[in-house]
């Protein structure tokens, strides 16, 4: 990351002094370094970016260590009430998580299977919105006029588009296999595209906000005047000064998305049963009323959801504290 | 809760004008706890799993619950949505039709008595049933002298005519049953609205108490037709307002609309010019009934726990919470109802798609099922129902208690004779085959995979295919091309028959001529030569009623051997009723509390 004429990084930062009495050099940094030194003394954001190598960690390696998620005990429930047959979910040595209401599944299983799915559509839509987002907002704030209108408008359009109405159609319209995928992969990309597609706006009016207050400030004059061109302008001296926000505002929609999932799950446009997902878990507690009769069912995957979005919103906001301290 | 919508599918065809049975049916709402034996439900397959220790007390199954002659007081209903319509000709919602007789007497009525009496056919406004002529094709009614409307002006079988053909406008009426123009002979009749100068010429009225109506080909269930639905409720023509109407029809009921706020409330007073010698299937208990609409389900349950409220009017029963409020506790459970709802779930098995082409394959999904599972996804043997084997329903005409495919004695699922049936199929490993089901129900997605794990032990791979409620049957699963293209074999359904008996219940799930492009609900593409020929019989006007119900019988059996329905439940409900609510019983006609007889003490 180059930071020459970026004056906000340009003079030394206190922790950028080699402050060791012993030490004889004094090193040059570059802002990407120096983020990382601040980010580490920050105990609060590793420990959300330690909890978050963990889940990637075990979404990857997890499944293989848990029980089959679609296998049913049946006499784990009481069928009267539908809800597992004991105290607190039906939670046991053999199901510490304890077990789904009507199928006996278990649920740590069907946690642990459910994370990569869950991460890899928040992730991913959330890499796409950044990239349209980040794209179409810097060009729009930065070149004004009748650019700016155009992708304003396109904005409001994507906006005000009824996605639910639209994820519902094409649910409808795409065959089982499609663009040379099947079943879930299919699934998975087009969650992806849907909620990515339609999240890029709100990254895009962040960013065209940003460009329109960065492009008047003295750096960008003084690229200006030295030759530097368009492309070069929005992408070498803008860009690196957006890290701090599109940073925080990709954590908070990772989560969003990840909700997003949830929603779209309930309306039979998610993944397909019986690959768990956690908002496939959360909305069939609320929706078959669980939150009252069986609580166990609705706490657990509501607590891998906030955890894990705090985790997100914990590591971000350390994040921008590190790339801009003046923000704190 | 799953709504108490009566299923509408309209499949009008040339061929099944001129085959003897003509007709679409859907589904309503409609069972039997037949015979006051065992109204609780022949709970032989039901309580495999059952585990409650506390037994629901029924008062209101088994016979009347509270009854009571007391006058006075309010009644207060409440539901958690809104009402299709409060015009009884525009109405197919069970509690709607139910709330209606509060109001509005149809030609005919169900008798309100507990036990299998309770799905005949008595007069309402009429003087007995329908006479029929020796070729089954004209239906002769007289109309009691000396009725009158809330305002006192006389009720004329003119009226009763004028009522029916404003339904024939679909655009100003558009939900209730379409049974008129499909049965009777002047189907390009376009309403009184579009037409005003036109007639109904298939509908005679040869004096102002005589009312007669000519068919294209014989209907022995006419009867049900006049008289399960609100279409044959008067209706004055200069009192009118089209789809306005419901904001005040004119009563011939015990009350009369004092106001209606739509989507939110509708107060209900008496009405003077009611007697009760004219109308023996109701009661004038209470001075007012409020319904209060747009109300919270929950809500409504905590309301009728604490006595705030007296009637949850769409008689589905409680949600989860306070089902487990209620079984958990005895006083609670006293109070408590658990009746059939007048439906079955179950799932189709499409004859058209490959490998089900073959039956045995077929039997094979029978057997494998593991109907314990699919009962639990339902809601367990009090919310969800007893385990089915047949397609009537216990108490219909004709139902007996057989069992093809094991369901009852090996609940779990009978993968021995699974596996034999798969060889016979010529598919001993097993295949692969589509499901489909609706997303947005939790309990089909529940036996969804129910089902699909229960199949993976014979070897038979089951992909999940989840669409919206809403178009289920218009584009998906009752799409027969869709079913084909797709590869998708099995879908989950259900029904909830017109009327009671084996016609409203099955012709539409069975008979060869009721396969539609869209909205189908033969999904399982029935269309067996002696099916059909039974169907074609039982249209004949010469057969008794026990004559017809041995017909059905055999139907069932057929339809079963054939397996292209695999019967999940029998729905039950559980309805929590207020100790101070009176006169309280669950008619079997609606699988719900008579609203008709209800009262309360002081």
């Amino acid at each position: 990351m180059t930071v020459s004429v970026d004056p906000a990084a340009g003079h030394l930062e206190p922790e950028a002094t080699a402050t060791a009495p012993g030490a004889p050099i004094i090193q040059g940094r570059s802002l990407g370094q120096i983020a990382w030194r601040r980010l580490r003394r920050d105990k609060v954001a590793m420990a959300g970016g330690t909890f978050i190598a963990f889940l990637v960690v075990v979404s990857i390696i997890g499944p293989y260590f848990v029980q089959d998620p679609t296998v049913y005990h049946s006499s784990l429930i009481d069928p009267t009430f539908s809800r597992p047959i004991g105290p607190w979910g039906g939670i046991s040595l053999a199901h510490p998580f304890g077990v789904e209401p009507i199928t006996g599944r278990d649920m740590l299983a069907r946690i642990v299977d459910g994370a990569p799915y869950s991460l890899l559509i928040g992730f991913l839509s959330t890499m796409l919105a950044v990239v349209i987002g980040v794209f179409f907002g810097i060009i729009a704030g930065y070149f004004g006029g009748w650019t700016d209108s155009v992708i304003a408008r396109a904005m409001d359009v994507f906006l005000a588009f009824p996605l639910l109405v639209f994820a519902i159609a094409l649910v409808g319209v795409i065959p089982n296999s499609a663009f040379g995928m099947s079943g879930n992969q299919l699934r998975v990309a087009l969650l992806v595209f849907v909620i990515g597609f339609f999240a890029w706006p709100y990254m895009g009016r962040i960013i065209r906000g940003q460009v329109l207050s960065l492009r008047e400030r003295e750096f960008v004059d003084a690229a200006r005047s030295i030759g530097a061109r368009g492309p070069y302008i929005l992408f070498r001296e803008l860009l690196p000064n957006l890290v701090g926000p599109i940073l925080v505002y990709a954590t908070l929609l990772i989560p969003t998305n990840i909700l997003f999932e949830a929603a779209l799950d309930y309306l039979g446009v998610g993944l397909i049963p019986p690959t768990p997902s956690w908002g496939q878990m959360l909305s069939s507690a609320v929706s078959n009323g669980f939150y009252y009769i069986d609580p166990m069912f609705m706490i657990i995957p509501g607590l891998a959801i906030f955890i894990t979005v705090m985790a997100f919103n914990l590591f971000g906001d350390g994040l921008r504290d590190a790339f801009d301290p003046r923000t704190r | 809760m799953t709504s108490m919508r009566r299923r509408k599918s309209l499949a009008i065809s040339a061929g099944a004008a001129v085959a003897a049975v003509l007709l679409a049916a859907c589904g309503g709402g409609a069972t039997s706890s037949t015979g006051a034996t065992s109204p609780t439900g022949g709970s032989t397959g039901g309580s495999t799993g059952g585990t409650t220790g506390n037994a629901v007390a029924n008062a209101g199954v088994t016979g009347i619950a509270n009854p009571s002659d007391h006058k006075g007081g309010t009644l207060t209903f409440a539901s958690s949505s809104t009402p299709d319509s409060l015009d009884g000709g525009n109405e197919y919602y069970a509690w709607t039709l139910n709330f209606n007789r509060l109001y509005e007497t149809p030609l005919l009525t169900y008798k309100s008595t507990t036990g299998g009496a309770g799905t005949q056919m008595v007069p309402g406004i009429a003087t007995a049933l329908g006479q029929v002529s020796p070729d089954g094709l004209t239906w002769t009614y007289h109309i009691k002298k000396g009725l009158k409307y809330e305002d006192g002006s006389a009720v004329t079988a003119g009226d009763v005519k004028y009522a029916v053909e404003r339904t024939y406008d679909r655009g100003v009426l558009a939900n209730g049953p379409s049974y008129f123009p499909q049965l009777l002979a002047d189907p390009t009749y376009k309403g009184p609205y579009k037409d005003p100068n036109g007639d109904l010429t298939s509908i005679t009225v040869p004096d102002p108490y005589t009312i007669q109506f000519h068919l294209v080909a014989p209907f022995p269930d006419f009867d049900y037709v006049v008289g399960a639905f609100g279409q044959t409720a008067p209706v004055p023509k200069a009192k009118d307002t089209g789809a306005k109407y419901e904001l005040h029809p004119m009563s011939t009921g015990p009350y009369m609309f004092q106001s209606y706020q739509v989507n939110k409330q509708a107060v209900l007073v008496k009405n003077p010019n009611w007697t009760q010698n004219e109308d023996t299937e109701a009661r004038q208990n209470v001075d007012k009934v409020i319904l209060t609409l747009n109300v919270n389900a929950d809500d409504i349950d905590n309301r009728l726990i604490s006595g705030d409220l007296d009637v949850d009017s769409a008689g589905s029963g409680v949600q989860a919470a306070a089902r487990a409020k209620v079984l958990g506790n005895p006083s609670l459970l006293r109070n408590s109802d658990n009746g059939f709802g007048n439906r079955e779930w179950f799932i189709y098995l499409d004859s058209k798609v490959a490998p089900l082409t073959n039956v045995a394959c077929r039997q094979a999904i029978e057997y494998a099922a593991n109907k314990t599972d699919l009962q639990t996804a339902y809601g367990g043997p009090v919310a969800g129902g007893d385990i089915a084997s047949t397609l009537l329903l216990p108490g219909m005409g004709g139902y007996s208690a057989f069992d093809l495919y094991n369901a009852k004695s090996q609940p779990t699922g009978d993968t021995t004779d699974a596996k034999k049936a798969l060889t016979t199929c010529g598919q001993p490993n097993g295949f692969t085959t589509g499901l489909a089901y609706r997303s947005d129900r939790p309990k089909e997605v529940a036996g969804a995979q129910a089902l699909q794990q229960a199949l993976k032990a014979v070897g038979i791979n089951v992909q999940l295919h989840g669409y919206p409620a809403g178009n289920y049957y218009g584009n998906f699963a009752g799409a027969p091309t869709f079913m084909h293209k797709n590869n998708i074999g099995i879908a989950f359904g259900g029904w909830a028959p017109d009327w009671p008996d084996g016609y409203g219940m099955m012709w539409a799930l069975t008979s060869g001529n009721s396969i539609v492009p869209t909205g189908n609900a033969n999904i399982g593409e029935l269309n067996d030569p002696a099916v059909n020929k039974l169907f074609k019989d039982v249209a004949n006007p010469k057969l008794t009623l026990d004559q017809r119900s041995a017909i059905y019988g055999q139907i069932d059996k057929l339809s079963m051997q054939q397996a292209v329905i695999l019967p999940e439940v029998y729905a039950k409900v559980l309805i929590y009723r207020p100790p101070t609510l009176t006169n309280v019983y669950i008619d079997p006609a609606w699988g719900m509390y008579n609203y008709a007889v209800l009262g309360k003490s002081s």
